[in-house]
């Protein structure tokens, strides 16, 4: 501060016009202590660490968020409006009165307890075994000394490239010659095969950390005269549990979404999956009105209200595993290295 | 095992067989490792593959009897057939060629602008990455396109403001057509950004923090480092995510392209030989800007290389 205050009082002995004192006054002010602080607070040492930068992130972030949200709170409030909500243009946001109800209808529409566990079932069987296998094939890419190794790398990768739409028609005549169509045949095998959806993803991300582990464990193992599937069983894979646990979680949360296969090869409707299921909703609540005496009549007025109670039941599971796992997710691509 | 205990008293030769027989050895152990991805390569990747290449030669049809699929040999027409008779395709694959153009440079842009913003240190920047990240766990084909059928993918402003007519106004017609029709899913897009930002966030983690410590030291502004450090950098995770992002994009739930094949597999006149052959021509198109975009990869690490 203190060289501040020289060319302040050199000033002061030059002139005394009132122009000069302002200018002697500014300069106190800009370079007193406490303005010096607040400065440092507001614009920051190197400006992305003061207050308003980070005002600034605030705002926008925030902005973001709320516009990536909205979709989201409409379709919660829209689930819970009864039909005069609807087309009442006083209520945009809060309902009048929550309407249960749609849930109910959305229920019987979905089939959504039969579909709920057939889904679940489905979605933890097929990541299980795709984070088996993808572990076994990313350990032999990131560890074992094979020749061609980086020629089957390579296919690993163009195989993510590939889209889904160019193999699903032979893959289809395939399936129905083995006779697996409309059975979850077609959603698990190729996942017990180091295949399946995103299947290459998985394995990158096995090689990427299995190669971040010191070379040592497998040496020391190899010493206590440990086979390599031994070595791989009890000393790596236990190791990996974060990297299990990432692939398991993004696995999941794909195959419970996904809704290109199922609707190839899970066509007639016994067995049916929640990410398809939206389609029958209009034809599964007609059957039950026209059954069911307490709706009368052969058709349903579908209303958005009831398709949104719906999207939000189909939606819910995964969100319930992301409210718990949200910390994996996040930061799990870090954690195993992959972009090393 | 006992040869090698004998130690000291092995011979060259018995020296590099044994090393031979080590390295067989290893290979076959790889091998095993390899095995189920390998058989699931040939099973669900290689024959499909050869198989579909096959069939887009080919007429296929239910043998007289029943018993079975039959393949008349056709050459090209396939190929033809989709440019030449066909007028939904190559429009559809057109309208989604020019979207993903603008598409995918947005989705990118998004995650790397929020991205940076959630690199910085401020409190409650886990609940943000939270909130970017969610949609990555609801994004479900059907739901997206009911929330898309009831307008909730277009931003609040288009509406407020009425945009679509200064946009029809301003623009001709073809190309406010395209913005006005990504405006409509606009949030959706944004919404296939989740992985690519964490991608970025792990970028970033990778550049050492004595880096920009320097720097300040030597009296760059934080715009400074951002382009002369981090930028550089990050520049290979920008390509793997343009790539990714168009990975995603070929199997996004409003791509028309997947219905028409769908819609040709088992449509009587062209059936599984055509929609294939429409399969390969779209395998081709999606491969166009993804060989350019690893080419151009290459080109860049080449050049960092050698200036190191």
């Amino acid at each position: 501060m203190n060289d501040g205050q020289i060319p302040t009082s050199e000033k002061s002995k030059v002139g005394h016009s009132s122009l000069k004192r302002l200018d002697d006054w500014r300069i106190r002010l800009r370079t007193s202590e406490g303005m010096q602080k607040s400065r440092m607070l507001i614009f920051g040492r190197h400006f992305n660490d003061g207050w308003l930068f980070k005002l600034a992130i605030y705002i926008i972030l925030s902005a973001a968020a709320l516009l990536y949200l909205n979709p989201v709170v409409y379709m919660l409030t829209t689930s819970l409006k009864h039909g005069t909500d609807l087309v009442n243009p006083m209520i945009q946001w809060i309902p009048s009165k929550l309407e249960w109800s749609n849930y109910a209808s959305a229920i019987i529409g979905l089939h959504y307890w039969k579909s709920l566990i057939q889904t679940g079932w489905i979605s933890i069987a097929a990541s299980l075994l795709q984070m088996g296998s993808c572990a076994i094939a990313g350990y032999g890419f990131a560890r074992m000394r094979i020749p061609g190794k980086s020629v089957f790398f390579f296919i690993v990768l163009l195989t993510f490239l590939i889209p889904p739409q160019t193999l699903s028609i032979p893959l289809y005549v395939l399936y129905s010659k083995l006779g697996w169509l409309n059975t979850p045949l077609p959603l698990l095998v190729p996942g017990l095969f180091a295949q399946g959806l995103k299947g290459a993803i998985f394995i990158i991300i096995f090689r990427q950390f299995f190669a971040t582990l010191p070379k040592e464990l497998e040496e020391s193992a190899r010493m206590d005269g440990a086979g390599p599937l031994k070595t791989f069983w009890r000393i790596m894979l236990p190791l990996a549990r974060p990297a299990l646990l990432i692939v398991f979680l993004f696995s999941f949360v794909w195959h419970w979404n996904d809704y290109y296969e199922p609707a190839l090869y899970l066509k007639n409707g016994d067995f049916t999956l929640l990410a398809q299921s939206m389609q029958f909703l209009q034809g599964n609540l007609n059957s039950a009105a026209a059954t069911g005496s307490s709706m009368g009549g052969s058709y349903f007025s579908l209303n958005e209200s009831i398709t949104m109670a719906a999207a939000f039941l189909i939606i819910a599971p995964p969100l319930i595993v992301y409210m718990f796992a949200q910390r994996y997710f996040v930061e799990g691509i870090e954690r195993t290295g992959i972009v090393e | 095992m006992s040869r090698m205990n004998m130690g000291t008293l092995m011979t060259k030769e018995d020296h590099a067989r044994h090393r031979r027989m080590q390295s067989l050895k290893d290979a076959l152990r790889g091998y095993l490792f390899l095995l189920p991805w390998m058989i699931g390569i040939v099973m669900f990747v290689a024959y499909p593959l050869i198989y579909s290449f096959f069939i887009s030669f080919h007429k296929v049809g239910v043998k007289i009897d029943g018993s079975g699929l039959k393949y008349d040999f056709v050459g090209m027409t396939n190929y033809k057939h989709a440019f030449v008779v066909d007028n939904v395709f190559p429009i559809e694959m057109f309208l989604f060629m020019r979207e993903v153009i603008l598409v995918v440079p947005i989705t990118v842009i998004f995650a790397l602008l929020i991205s940076i913003m959630l690199n910085q240190k401020f409190k409650g920047r886990m609940l943000y990455r939270a909130v970017f990240f969610l949609p990555v766990i609801f994004a479900s084909g059907q739901v997206l396109l009911e929330l898309f059928n009831q307008g909730q993918g277009s931003l609040p402003l288009v509406e407020r403001y009425n945009l679509t007519d200064v946009i029809y106004d301003v623009l001709p017609l073809t190309a406010a057509g395209t913005v006005v029709d990504l405006l409509s899913k606009f949030v959706i897009i944004l919404w296939f950004s989740g992985v690519q930002i964490i991608l970025f966030l792990a970028a970033f983690q990778t550049i050492s923090k004595t880096i920009y410590e320097a720097a300040q030291i030597d009296g760059a502004t934080p715009w400074e480092s951002f382009w002369k450090i981090t930028f550089p950098a990050i520049s290979p995770f920008i390509i793997l995510n343009l790539i990714y992002t168009l990975v995603e994009q070929s199997s996004n739930p409003f791509n028309p392209i997947i219905s028409h094949i769908l819609e040709n597999t088992t449509d009587a006149n062209t059936g599984y030989g055509y929609a294939s052959a429409l399969g390969w021509i779209y395998f081709a198109f999606i491969m166009l800007p993804i060989l350019a975009l690893v080419f151009i990869a290459r080109r860049q690490s080449k050049k960092t290389e050698a200036t190191r």
